[in-house]
């Protein structure tokens, strides 16, 4: 039994396929990822070490402290809008004397299948500052607070955050709805045996226990936000100016507009940083935790 | 008491409600402006249900936009990364999780940097890498990334699955004389099936909506997913709105069709990766 268990050579055979395929497709890149930001590299030759020559210009690159802070922006939106409203429908839906559960899960879940593209389509027409759903409202209402929401470099970031928490707060909500049944209900039925009132005991019982699908899901914010790409190149193109530029945009456009692959692989080297800080702080602020248990995975 | 209980509970409907309405409103504006022409979505008839149905935007966008070739490479590559992630991820999962082996924490660990590298990370050498073996411009420039970076939680998923079945199974096969092949393939996989339709479906909900790589590592415009091939198809067409909404509900009607055949698999799914503790 135990020798069958331990056939070497069976071990190999399960285990060198997905090991070598994951080191070479996804490891290697990362790798060189970190290794290339200290090169000046154009992404044909292998390039020249240029030490910290492309950090100390990033530090300087207006361009970078925008989309660093953009970051920022969008993971707080996030975390509030997917995390702290997820958590208050969850607790709100869990009242059992709530019909059409069903329904509003189902609905609420319905914009995370929908591609992102047609997410940002949909979104950039009820923006749109002529004919868009939102402008006319206030047309209706006789308001003259008109906007034009995407161009203007205040309000864009916080739209374009605004556009992924609408499609994938159902996601974190199911997550979190889902894990808070299924906690035993003992718990909570002792508790109101002994009198405790429905949200006296989703505070001091419900919210504790959920304590780590909290940091699952604010992992999945944090960096999803860090990393958000798509909506800007599909609502904004970056603008107006740079005001909505990202990590992951600043990358993607040194690299494969501007030809700068090195200085491209140093702001992604900045993003892995920001996302592992993030989840750093959050493991210590929830407590114990090995690293292994945080999922940095995410949706772009 | 009683009375005061059932207005809360009308209250918290009227909140659910309303998120439900910010969710779905949306889609339902969309499903309208499919069906109208510019001068109603734009001055007439913007908020109200389509008076005249135009099912021609429905004709119109078959016939000017390839929506039929988008959805198929997108099925594609989802399909294929999916059987790429499968095949790997299922004997490697039962190792971890059940064979002996000194490196094995050593293993999960490498797998598990998966987990927190978001692909965006490795986009430039990654490009670069599979420029170099050729494969720009084809599906597997999309598909051997999507395994790579879609196989740390499905493992987790999994092992946890495999770990859960009892000892007993593996003696009785291996007394009848089953080889740890024979033993995996036919008695411990079927037993773990649960465990792939959720992790499966977690991870095609991911691959279906990546953006980045068919913009990155695809130009053609016959190889391009839903994602791209959409955002190329909006900067060509953005006058004729109609046709435009008509071409985003084919694109979504599939999805939205089998997330509601599977919602209850799905949402399983997430629980799995809620539960998930290492």
């Amino acid at each position: 039994m135990n020798k069958m268990l331990a056939d070497k050579k069976a071990i190999f055979i399960f285990t060198m396929p997905c090991l070598v395929f994951f080191g070479v497709i996804a490891f290697y890149p990362v790798l060189q990822t970190m290794v290339k930001s200290f090169y000046d590299w154009d992404g044909l030759t292998t390039g020249t070490f240029t030490g910290l020559d492309n950090y100390v210009r990033l530090f300087q690159d207006r361009v970078f402290w925008r989309s660093f802070r953009n970051g920022m922006i969008v993971a707080a939106v996030l975390v509030v809008l997917e995390v702290i409203v997820g958590l208050f429908l969850t607790l709100v839906l869990m009242n059992p004397k709530i019909k059409c559960r069903k329904f509003i899960r189902s609905s609420l879940f319905i914009p995370v299948v929908l591609s992102v593209t047609v997410v940002c389509q949909l979104w950039s027409s009820i923006l749109n500052p002529e004919i868009g759903l939102i402008n006319r409202v206030f047309e209706m209402l006789g308001s003259s607070y008109r906007q034009d929401w995407l161009s203007n470099k205040n309000i864009a970031i916080y739209i374009i955050a605004f556009v992924n928490a609408w499609q994938y707060m159902g996601y974190q909500f199911v997550i979190i709805y889902s894990s808070a049944n299924s906690i035993p209900t003992d718990y909570l039925e002792a508790a109101s045996i002994d009198g405790a009132s429905r949200w006296q005991s989703n505070f001091h019982i419900l919210i504790p226990m959920l304590k780590d699908t909290m940091r699952t899901s604010l992992i999945f914010a944090i960096t999803g936000g860090f990393n958000i790409y798509a909506q800007m190149q599909l609502l904004t193109q970056g603008g107006p100016g740079t005001a909505t530029y990202s990590l992951t945009y600043m990358t993607f456009r040194s690299a494969f507009k501007l030809r700068k692959y090195g200085y491209g692989c140093t702001s992604a080297v900045l993003l892995i940083l920001q996302c592992l800080l993030a989840i750093g702080v959050i493991n210590i602020v929830l407590g114990e935790r090995k690293e292994r248990d945080a999922y940095g995975k995410k949706k772009a | 008491m009683e009375r005061r209980k059932h207005k809360t509970a009308y209250v918290q409907t009227i909140i659910l409600v309303v998120f439900a309405c910010i969710s779905l409103y949306p889609l339902l504006y969309l499903i309208g402006y499919s069906l109208k022409t510019n001068d109603e979505i734009f001055y007439s008839n913007p908020f109200g249900l389509p008076l005249s149905p135009q099912w021609i935007n429905y004709v119109k966008a078959i016939t000017t936009f390839d929506v039929l070739t988008y959805f198929k490479n997108s099925v594609l590559t989802t399909v294929v990364s999916l059987a790429g992630i499968f095949t790997l991820i299922l004997p490697f999962s039962y190792a971890v999780a059940r064979m002996q082996w000194k490196l094995k924490g050593l293993a999960t660990m490498f797998i598990s940097i998966g987990l927190f590298i978001p692909l965006q990370v490795s986009l430039i050498p990654l490009s670069v890498l599979i420029k170099n073996m050729g494969m720009a411009n084809t599906y597997g420039a999309l598909i051997l990334p999507y395994i790579a970076f879609n196989i740390a939680f499905p493992f987790m998923i999994l092992s946890v699955a495999f770990r859960a079945l009892p000892r007993e199974l593996e003696e009785a096969a291996f007394i009848d004389g089953a080889s740890v092949y024979r033993t995996f393939f036919s008695i411990m996989l079927p037993l773990v099936k649960p465990a792939i339709a959720s992790a499966m479906l977690f991870a095609a909900l991911g691959i279906w909506n990546e953006y980045i790589l068919p913009t990155v590592m695809i130009s053609s415009d016959s190889l391009k997913t839903l994602p791209a091939g959409l955002a190329t198809f909006v900067g060509q067409h953005s006058t004729n709105w109609g046709a435009m909404g008509a071409t985003m509900m084919m694109a979504s009607i599939p999805t939205i069709i089998l997330y509601l055949c599977f919602s209850e698999k799905i949402e399983n799914s997430l629980t799995v990766g809620g539960a998930v503790k290492g």
